[in-house]
């Protein structure tokens, strides 16, 4: 007699590698094995649904039909692995960038990598703003070493083609916008962002995008304003504050070491 | 703050309530629908945002349970600890007057598949759920209820009829039943069982909700016809009659009315919703009759 641990993984194979041969053995007298397929079915809709929802840019370039078939071969390589769909598909853009059929929309990868900030930025917890007043009471002599804690649902992407763009004018089937865009206009440096409205996508500058992710990566103020002499600085630093771009500060041991910057996405 | 907590706080009444979708949120503030209570799935509300606020706005007004779908109790290799952690946060902050969850898994070896899967019915697979009810339960500090599945397949192992299965994981871990009477018709069908045994197998005090959905009817190549819990429609006329039987063998209790797929306007289920609380109504009253012979 299997164990239930056999015969999860035997369905395991059966539903996301379609491979029955070890469940086939399991099944009762006289249940077929195209069974499965009922399971197999709700799962591949259920998981479409939920990345058609993550990705209707995507869909609408390479077309519903282009869409589901690639999902398929994605749910295969890279099924979810927890019951919180809202996180599933971050590995999409890598795979369109590595899909045969999918390479000639050079841009494609990058477009499914804003959509899934965008989804980030939607699903990211709710967070209150730091306490402006506990920033401006620290001592002048410290203020150089505060460090930042990012919104959860800031995200910064930088992207070789304008993928906010396109991104806009497909979700808004502006077919005369996409026709002209200037795809050899060098890279694109974006800020995502949750606003009481829904989410934004806001292009910066590339100098007022270097000082935001070393913001979001905890680098200290001074550092930050060290590598950014071409920037107003603290005119960017009020707007990211009013906006309530962070959530926390701490004053940085002398000697930083700033984090990996996570909402670089 | 203590008196609004008191209101949230209001147990769910043995009446109809209607599962809450993304579709409905901004209707269900608009007309604020006379209904006693509604129910979400947990997985929609783990994030922050809108849901959330939809739903904080939501459930001043009506009780809410929360309907777990992905905590797999049924895994042989463990509950994921992550995912019962992200449960119980959202608990924290709707403060459900419910939680349930199914008899079913979906997770094996860090794969979550997406759907709730058939468990073998064996002496195996129920030391394995009421571990993890017991293990839900003590997480969360609260009573859950647990939901019997519809099914497509069985498996040649299986040796506990389902209805024992289930009322012995609520005897071993003092947890409720959600008693899905469409569930209970559809998996009877197509298995071959009787609807109504399986009901009557089912300990009465324990009922916690009631579920009630409709289903497709697909026929199949061989000439069989399978039926499918697809909350997609609405709820037939077969599972109206065995829903009476189960309210006259459990008592009132309140009664959820699901619908997942193809969603239609709030109306329609608000109909669906008020022809249960006919029922429930009629239950009533035989009740006082029958207490007053």
């Amino acid at each position: 007699m299997p164990t239930l641990l056999e015969l999860q993984y035997a369905m395991r194979s059966s539903l996301v590698q379609d491979d029955d041969e070890a469940a086939s053995a399991l099944l009762a007298a006289g249940v077929a094995l195209d069974r499965l397929n009922i399971y197999r079915n709700t799962i591949v809709t259920g998981l479409t649904k939920s990345l058609r929802l993550s990705f209707p840019a995507v869909e609408r370039l390479v077309g519903a039909e282009f869409f589901d078939g690639a999902v398929r071969h994605f749910i295969a390589a890279y099924p979810p692995r927890a019951a919180y769909l809202d996180q599933y598909g971050g590995e999409f853009s890598d795979f369109l960038r590595d899909f045969p059929p999918a390479t000639s929309l050079v841009y494609l990868a990058d477009v499914a990598r804003l959509e899934w900030a965008v989804n980030g930025a939607l699903h990211a917890p709710d967070a209150e703003p730091l306490d402006l007043a506990a920033l401006k009471a620290v001592d002048c002599d410290d203020q150089a070493r505060v460090s930042f804690v990012a919104h959860p649902s800031v995200r910064l992407l930088r992207a070789d083609y304008p993928v906010d763009d396109i991104w806009r004018a497909v979700l808004a089937c502006d077919d005369q916008a996409l026709a002209g865009f200037d795809m050899d206009g060098g890279p694109v440096h974006l800020l995502v962002e949750r606003r009481a409205t829904g989410v934004e996508v806001v292009p910066l500058d590339a100098p007022a995008w270097h000082f935001l992710v070393d913001l979001c990566a905890g680098r200290p103020l001074q550092s930050a304003l060290d590598r950014e002499v071409e920037l107003d600085a603290s005119a960017a630093l009020a707007q990211h504050l009013a906006a309530g771009r962070f959530t926390a500060f701490r004053l940085a041991a002398p000697e930083p070491e700033p984090t990996s910057p996570e909402a670089v996405v | 703050m203590a008196s609004e907590k008191r209101v949230h706080a209001r147990p769910i009444p043995a009446k109809a309530g209607i599962g809450l979708r993304f579709q409905h949120h901004q209707a269900v503030l608009d007309v604020r629908p006379d209904v006693a209570w509604m129910e979400v799935h947990t997985e929609n509300y783990m994030g922050g945002g809108t849901p959330l606020r939809y739903l904080e706005a939501t459930r001043r007004d009506v009780p809410i349970s929360l309907h777990g779908v992905g905590l797999s109790l049924g895994s042989a290799d463990g509950l994921d600890p992550a995912h019962l952690e992200r449960v119980r946060q959202v608990a924290e902050r709707i403060e459900p007057a419910l939680m349930s969850e199914h008899i079913a898994w979906s997770v094996v070896g860090g794969t979550y598949l997406a759907d709730l899967l058939p468990l073998p019915m064996t002496e195996e697979a129920l030391a394995v759920v009421c571990r993890h009810v017991d293990q839900m339960q003590t997480y969360l500090k609260r009573r859950v209820l647990v939901e019997n599945p519809s099914t497509y397949l069985a498996f040649r192992h299986s040796t506990i009829p389902e209805w024992e299965f289930i009322a012995a994981v609520a005897d071993c871990t003092g947890c409720g039943i959600l008693c899905d009477v469409n569930n209970i018709y559809v998996s009877a069908r197509n298995h071959g069982w009787d609807a109504s045994a399986y009901l009557a197998a089912l300990p009465p005090a324990v009922i916690g909700e009631i579920h009630l959905a409709g289903h497709a009817v697909r026929p199949l190549p061989d000439g069989s016809i399978l039926r499918i819990d697809d909350h997609a429609s609405r709820v037939c006329e077969d599972v109206w009659a065995l829903y009476r039987e189960a309210l006259a063998r459990f008592g009132p209790i309140p009664t959820l009315i699901e619908w997942d797929n193809d969603i239609p306007p709030l109306d329609v289920l608000l109909g669906e919703a008020a022809r249960a609380d006919t029922l429930i109504a009629e239950t009533r009253s035989e009740i006082a009759h029958a207490d007053a012979a």
